[in-house]
């Protein structure tokens, strides 16, 4: 009997406590999400409706970047040390990095907490709130504390990554002729586009937003600083879904009893995420005027092509599935089917995201098209769609991996098989109501992000269904997806109560096409960092340089620094004046 | 089936009753499968072009005069 | 590589997905003539509005035969003009006109979104919303603000007024 456990035991501790952060995140971030529901549709309104938006950071902010990114680390801490079979060189640095992070959230999270108290505390001189959204879009002002707090939580990710780096660096020079195991490179090649990209959200944080909000600078540019939360905001959705993409590739074939179809192309997925999770960003800005139409239509080829490695995904994952049940004795054309563990909540709850996730994939082909966009942007079909990839794609394989990865790091056998096959379906069901009414409600033009999206001067009009019908649909499925948090929760609670017992080993699925017949350029990592950036250049710098020309380094009309630092006013208007010739 | 006394996350070993190699292995329902999403694809994405947004009008246009 | 022929013809069929979306699009821009908003609307300092020849005087303006330009101040939390219930004037025009409309904010993000149609941008302060829309029937819409931009958010709204022409009594800055 190998479990984590046995085999990292230390380790297992660590992905233990990255896990259960991930799980208090969810845990407070559901609760806001059924008050968000019952708030807008008039239900029942237990906040005021300045404070909704409060909650509504809350959510985004510990749903959207906490829960995901502490799985995250977990899976990937397990995902090299296992497939590389091989320790962390140092848990002392390993908890390092964890508790940076832990840190951080926990001064993001005060900062947004304090925006429900009637009389915030006084930091630094200004009122305690960061009542702003996960978004956090400028001149909307949080308290210095957020900025610093999400900082400090990606500079902990990306120890974390480097963390992963050395340990595969060491597993080389002992292994110098070995092709590099799927889920290392899997966790790698998503280290190498999440530095890429969060260095754009880093940008903006340390040099404009936090120096604003601490009075050093008088004013931003609020284009440049949106644009800069997007060269990060594209990718960051990739950075969730790669952990999910793992989960699919490497478990979900093994408990469909069959092996993953082909190494080969999981590399080449990773591959291309890598290379084009990035200089996609300004798809998040089709509506922004300040950027030509000429650069959003570059960006969304780039964006159609990145569909690709998702088509690609769902091919073969499907594949690895038919290979289980066929070698399980499935015949037909779709009745093997049948012959897949649903009763496993594992593999139901993956496979059911899988399912959401193709459904999410039409509505991601929507919000890509460039024009259409005046149709969705900004409506509650966003919120739809999200809720599709992250809220389902992303969060229910996450929770079902946890019936996997807490009796593997704890040793004690699930709680409760039933309790959870109920939850994954639960979620499946809410979400299905909750998420098409949110799509539909956007097709007629409801706005997302709005406490009371109902209106003195017009109501909305559809042809089907009317505003009440899609309300009832959204509170159905945002109390069936509450109820379903709570059961898991409940088992997750139970199962490290529990007593020690037999688990599943440690392992993950086989290939029918091994890395022998991949091409050994796929793991050349230095080669296609130094394509990506390129296609980053490509992408960004002629949009930046007119942001900054229009609006100016520092904000429209403000020339740059006043209070405290003459020396930033030189160093802007000399990156100015470059950027101008 | 996986046995109901397996833990869950078990890979269902005990139930495989046959070994299919790559080549063996014809993915025939996989193939099926997304020619469907395929031709749902296409037809969504017609629908909701033409039909929710062209015809959902006035849209932003080019100056003409 | 050692790719299974279904995967290969999936990988073609994905190729041909790709490109009909992008043909798509660009059938919508060159075809039907959706522009996107873009970098013509060009800036303003957000903090001296007043003197700004545009939106010193927001408002409705004729400038051509049936051609209107309509400058708007987006502002937490209303529309000038717009925010008919915050005692602004209505957006007015009338019906069979082209009305372009130049959006900025005097402080932070907004959306200008009217509900049912495919009006619909973000207000940058700094930048310059331009969009041109052909208003053809008689209608009234409502307007309101998309993007989150403070406690109050959820009260910024207003109507665009599309009369018939021959009850146009000219826009409100005649
Ligand atoms: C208990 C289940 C959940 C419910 C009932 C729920 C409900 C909602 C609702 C109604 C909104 C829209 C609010 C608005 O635009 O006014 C929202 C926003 C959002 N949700 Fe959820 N949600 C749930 C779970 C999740 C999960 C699991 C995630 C991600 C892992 C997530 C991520 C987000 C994000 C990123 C936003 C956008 C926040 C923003 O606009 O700033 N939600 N949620
Ligand atoms: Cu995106
Ligand atoms: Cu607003």
């Amino acid at each position: 009997m190998t479990s984590y456990i046995d085999q990292f035991p230390e380790e297992a501790r660590l992905v233990k406590a990255a896990m259960v952060s991930a799980f208090l995140a969810l845990a407070v971030g559901a609760t806001f999400g059924l008050l968000q529901v019952l708030h807008r549709t008039g239900m029942v309104r237990v906040l005021s409706s300045a404070d909704y938006y409060t909650a509504l950071t809350a959510h985004g902010v510990l749903l959207a970047l906490t829960f995901t990114i502490f799985f995250l680390v977990a899976l990937f801490t397990w995902g090299i040390t296992t497939s590389l079979d091989r320790n962390l060189p140092s848990m002392r640095f390993a908890w390092g990095w964890y508790g940076t992070m832990v840190v951080g959230a926990l001064m993001a999270v005060v900062a947004i907490f304090a925006g429900f108290l009637t009389e915030p505390p006084t930091l630094l001189g200004e009122e305690l709130s960061a009542s702003v959204l996960f978004t956090f879009y400028a001149p909307l002002q949080a308290h210095p504390l957020f900025y610093l707090g999400l900082a400090i939580f990606v500079i902990g990710t990306w120890i974390a990554g480097y963390d992963w780096f050395r340990t595969y660096w060491a597993w080389k020079r002992d292994n110098p002729d070995e092709r590099t195991p799927l889920p290392a490179f899997m966790a790698l090649t998503t280290m190498l586009f999440w530095w890429l990209s969060s260095a754009g959200v880093a940008i903006a944080i340390v040099v404009f937003l936090l120096p604003w909000s601490l009075g050093i600078v008088d004013s931003v540019n609020p284009l440049l600083t949106r644009t800069l939360f997007w060269f990060f905001g594209h990718a960051v959705v990739y950075f969730w879904l790669m952990p999910a993409y793992m989960l699919w590739y490497i478990l979900l074939p093994k408990l469909s009893g069959g092996k993953l179809f082909s190494d080969p192309l999981a590399r080449v997925v990773f591959v291309l995420f890598l290379l084009l999770s990035t200089p996609t960003g300004i798809h998040h800005q089709y509506m922004d005027p300040g950027i030509a139409e000429g650069f959003k239509f570059i960006v969304m080829v780039n964006t159609m092509f990145l569909l690709l490695p998702s088509l690609l995904t769902a091919f073969t994952v499907v594949a690895s599935m038919e290979h289980g049940a066929r070698q399980r004795g499935g015949t037909g054309k779709l009745r093997w089917l049948g012959k897949l563990p649903w009763r496993d909540p594992v593999f139901t709850g993956m496979a059911l995201s899988g399912l959401l996730f193709a459904a999410a994939g039409f509505s991601g082909m929507i919000n890509a098209g460039m024009n259409i966009n005046y149709l969705v942007h900004n409506t509650f079909w966003i919120v739809g769609h999200f809720h599709l990839t992250v809220g389902t794609a992303v969060a229910l394989t996450f929770m079902a991996g946890s019936y996997w990865f807490i009796p593997q790091v704890t040793g004690k056998p699930l709680w409760n098989r039933t309790a959870g096959l109920v939850q994954v379906l639960l979620w499946f069901l809410g979400m299905v109501f909750m998420s098409n009414a949110m799509h539909r409600a956007g097709l007629l033009g409801v706005p997302r992000r709005t406490a009371e999206p109902q209106y003195e001067n017009f109501a909305f009009e559809g042809a089907i269904g009317s505003v009440g019908e899609l309300d009832a649909q959204v509170v159905l499925g945002g109390t069936l997806l509450a109820i379903s948090t709570i059961i898991f929760l409940v088992t997750i609670v139970m199962t490290m109560l529990g007593d020690r017992g037999e688990v599943p080993d440690n392992s993950y699925a086989g290939t029918l096409s091994g890395p022998e017949h991949s091409p050994a350029i796929l793991d050349n990592l230095k080669l296609w960092t130094a394509i990506a950036l390129v296609l980053i250049v490509l992408a960004y710098s002629l949009p930046l340089a007119a942001i900054v020309q229009r609006g100016g380094l520092f904000g429209p009309g403000i020339d740059g620094i006043t209070r405290v630092l003459p020396p930033i006013d030189t160093i802007g208007g000399l990156v100015e004046w470059v950027v101008g010739r | 089936m996986s046995q109901p006394t397996d833990p869950p996350g078990t890979p269902p070993d005990s139930a495989i009753e046959r070994e299919l190699t790559h080549d063996e292995f014809d993915p025939i329902g996989t193939a099926v499968l997304i020619t469907l999403y395929f031709l749902i694809l296409v037809g969504m994405w017609l629908f909701t072009y033409f039909v929710e947004f062209l015809g959902n009008g006035p849209t932003v246009v080019g100056v003409i005069g | 590589m050692d790719i299974h022929t279904y995967e290969k013809a999936w990988l073609g069929a994905a190729l041909v997905l790709i490109v009909f979306f992008i043909a798509t699009v660009t059938y919508g821009t060159v075809g039907a003539g959706v522009e996107m908003i873009d970098d013509s609307g060009g800036t303003v300092d957000p903090n001296n509005l007043a003197d700004h020849e545009r939106f010193g005087d927001p408002g409705v303006e004729q400038v051509g035969e049936n051609e209107y330009e309509v400058n708007v101040i987006a502002s937490a939390f209303f529309f000038r003009p717009g925010s008919d219930q915050r005692g602004f004037d209505p957006i007015r025009v009338p019906a069979n006109s082209t009305v372009t409309f130049y959006v900025t904010s005097s402080d932070v993000i907004h959306g200008f979104s009217i509900p049912g149609t495919n009006v619909n941008t973000m207000v940058i302060p700094g930048e310059v919303a331009e969009l041109t829309v052909e208003f053809d029937e008689p209608e009234t819409y409502g307007l309101l603000c998309n993007e989150y931009c403070g406690f109050d958010h959820h009260n910024m709204e207003g109507t665009v007024e599309v009369v018939p022409e021959d009850q146009y009594d000219g826009g409100d800055g005649q």
